[in-house]
């Protein structure tokens, strides 16, 4: 195991009240925190935190991007995460595909899509999961066939996130049949315009009445050569090193902090009863050292080592502590709660509630982490 | 870690390897107590780490001190470690007493303790009973924190004279019950507590020992839990195939790896004396993982488990007392909370995000 216990220098610091500041001016008293980076879209507030340079930070100056540290990038992240800020709109193109596009990207890619995602304006979802493929995405049935300058695809994806208003997204598909035995070959990833012909996007009505996710039908959707993300063949390989970029950073255990925050600020004033301070005590612990693993990982990877395992112990230890969170505040507030109505706090825990199950299923289930990491323990 | 606490766990692992092997630990608990090994600690000045050589003691820091205590949680050691130098060597170096020769304890000032000092010099006298100190008997003296005339002071009680009603913790680490009745006391014996030695910040350092203790005894626990379920067949293969054994083996590691950092944070940020929120949050973490890591591994295990003769039962019993010694989790959880409650909502995540360093 690679942990190791680490501080943020005075210049790491020094970048965490430089977003303090900024989120001070930006956000209004009255802002409803978001749970999550995935809890609120909103371009120009992406676009502004990009004018400061912390979109596209680990994309290389050369790219439009800032070249900053996974630990800077850490710094942010868990600043606008732990204010809930609305972060969903750049969110993903800036943890997920920018790395991807840096990593297995042609030249031309690069060039055309990185500085668009550091600016904040170019949005990017992800296509893995179709109605037969959630874990085992090496099964997904959507088909690329080969054509004259590109492929043309076809196939269905689910659950893609904010399809309806983003601009692009990566799609996994099968571009040679599968092979008896050698499942993960003739795999590729192929970038996908949300608006090109063929491309039908309908929402997937989510459990809180909210349209995040959609379903997304291709039918003979063509896509030029350059199109193609990496190798012709290595989607797998691809796709799989996507998932260790995303597993391990603040907003895998950061997701409902908001709603202990808030429950502190409800009870301001008040004699604090045992049970009480013991729930948001246990918490703030658990939040602290849980921090502390996962800053370690940021840490690993800027010294160039491969902290797989380690990144998916931190996703699944963080994600169950989100849950544990609501869990912990609802039986501490013995309160009933409705959506949209009450104090902010009430509001909060109805929100996380409803949402809070799918923290352990968004990019690798609980279980497979656990399968993941079990076998580099052994 | 810095070098030098690196050369010196690596000096203790290879001491306590030695010396210290499950079979010793076995053997010592008719008594509780390993001679062998305290010697050859002694010996090498591991008791006084932290304390300062200009005072007899071994140098080093609270740092140096937990990652000490880390070797011997793992290695079950029976022995005072954590009371000899983070403790009781702290508060006699702090108030200008002597170290005494051989093992050294403290009283935690539990409720119902009783320490009555008075007199003057020349003619200082002890009444007290203070339960639960550990290797209370075993130690030359204990040292006791008394208030006469509102001033408190240290006292490094001889336990010579003082009546003793043994007692153990579940891991049979003893945990004596020790009364002195009106009994004369030298001046070397009683000092003026300077300030900053206190019931709190004893309670803090205890607390933090024994957080040191259980992160090392969970990386044994996770080795051993991942060495007996790949060797354990059942069905046709090693248990630890089987995914439901794989979460078990999941759990321990994230818990022992909390309670590894935790520690590691709350030691280096006590400069030079542990904070509240760092303890706090380290014992509320480490005492929530080593219930839930000592039970993951109970139950991988099976009922080798449950035998005294295999490792894993002289480490979780330890655990089973530890997390309670000093204050649980729950009532750390619960001074925490407080103490974040009253700092406000906005407070919190920057105490969070800094480590928590400051009150």
């Amino acid at each position: 195991m690679q942990f190791g216990a680490t501080t943020l220098t005075p210049a790491e610091e020094s970048l965490r009240a430089e977003v303090r500041d900024f989120l001070a001016a930006e956000l209004p008293a009255d802002h409803r925190p978001a749970l999550g980076f995935a809890g609120r879209y909103d371009p120009d507030f992406s676009r502004k935190l990009a004018a400061r340079g912390w979109v596209g930070m680990a994309i290389p100056p050369e790219y439009g991007g800032h070249g900053r540290s996974a630990v800077e990038r850490f710094v942010v992240a868990e600043e606008l995460l732990a204010a809930g800020a609305p972060i969903g709109a750049h969110f993903v193109a800036d943890r997920q595909t920018g790395p991807t596009l840096l990593h297995f990207g042609t030249e031309e890619q690069r060039r055309r899509f990185l500085p668009g995602i550091a600016a904040g304006e170019i949005y990017f979802s992800l296509g893995m999961s179709e109605p037969d493929s959630g874990s085992d995405l090496a099964s997904v049935r959507t088909r690329a066939t080969r054509v004259d300058g590109g492929w043309t695809v076809t196939g269905t994806k689910v659950w893609t996130s904010e399809a309806h208003r983003n601009h692009f997204f990566a799609v996994l598909c099968r571009t040679s049949p599968m092979e008896e035995g050698r499942k993960h070959a003739g795999l590729s990833q192929l970038i996908v315009d949300l608006h090109a012909d063929g491309v039908t996007i309908s929402p997937i009505p989510y459990l809180d009445g909210s349209h995040h996710f959609n379903e997304v039908a291709l039918e003979d959707v063509f896509v030029p050569d350059d199109m193609v993300l990496g190798e012709i063949g290595s989607g797998w390989q691809q796709v799989t090193s996507e998932l260790a970029y995303e597993r391990s950073g603040p907003d895998r255990w950061l997701s409902t902090f908001p709603v202990l925050r808030e429950f502190v600020r409800e009870g301001a004033g008040k004699a604090v009863a045992d049970d009480e301070a013991t729930v948001i005590g246990r918490l703030a612990a658990r939040a602290w050292a849980i921090r502390a693993l996962s800053l370690s990982v940021a840490r690993a990877l800027d010294a160039g080592e491969v902290p797989a395992i380690e990144a998916a112990l931190v996703k699944e230890v963080g994600t169950r502590f989100e849950q544990d969170l609501v869990e912990a505040l609802r039986g501490a507030a013995e309160t009933e709660v409705d959506q949209g109505t009450g104090t902010l706090f009430q509001q909060l825990l109805a929100e996380a509630v409803l949402t809070s199950p799918s923290y352990t299923l968004r990019g690798g289930t609980t279980e497979i982490l656990r399968s993941v990491a079990a076998k580099g323990l052994a | 870690m810095s070098e030098h606490s690196t050369m010196l766990t690596e000096v203790a692992a290879g001491l306590m390897r030695d010396l210290c092997t499950p079979e010793d630990v076995v053997a010592a608990e008719a008594t509780g107590w390993s001679d062998r090994l305290w010697s050859a600690l002694a010996e090498a000045g591991f008791p006084y780490v932290s304390v300062p050589e200009e005072v007899g003691g071994s140098g080093g820091d609270v740092a140096d001190a937990c990652a000490l205590l880390a070797v011997a949680g793992r290695f079950a050691a029976p022995v005072p470690l954590a009371e000899s130098g983070l403790l009781a060597g702290w508060a006699l170096a702090a108030a200008g007493l002597e170290l005494p020769e051989g093992p050294v304890s403290v009283a935690a000032g539990r409720p119902g303790d009783v320490v009555e000092l008075s007199g003057g010099p020349g003619r200082w006298r002890l009444t007290a009973r203070v339960q639960r100190v550990p290797w209370g008997a075993r130690s030359t003296r204990v040292v006791l924190l008394a208030s006469v005339g509102g001033e408190r002071h240290v006292v490094s009680a001889p336990t010579a004279v003082a009546q003793v009603e043994p007692g153990r913790n579940l891991a049979a680490e003893p945990r004596d019950t020790l009364a002195w009745d009106d009994v004369p006391l030298a001046d070397e014996a009683v000092a003026a507590a300077p300030a900053g030695v206190d019931p709190d910040a004893l309670r803090l350092r205890g607390a933090l020992g024994r957080a040191a203790l259980i992160s090392g005894a969970l990386q044994r626990v996770a080795e051993l839990t991942v060495r007996y379920t790949g060797e354990r067949q059942q069905f046709g293969r090693p248990v630890a195939r089987f995914q439901a054994v794989q979460a078990h083996l999941v759990t321990i590691a994230e818990e022992a790896e909390l309670a590894r950092l935790a520690v590691e944070v709350a030691a280096r940020n006590a400069r030079p004396d542990p904070g509240f929120f760092d303890v706090a949050a380290a014992a509320s973490v480490t005492g929530e993982a080593a219930t839930v890591a000592a039970r993951a591994a109970h139950q991988a295990h099976g009922a080798i488990g449950m035998t005294k003769e295999y490792e894993l039962g002289q480490l979780s019993r330890r655990l089973w007392s530890w997390r309670d010694e000093f204050g649980s989790e729950r009532a750390w959880g619960r001074e925490l909370g407080r103490r974040l409650a009253g700092a406000g909502a906005d407070e919190l995540w920057p105490r969070i995000s800094t480590g928590l360093v400051s009150a």
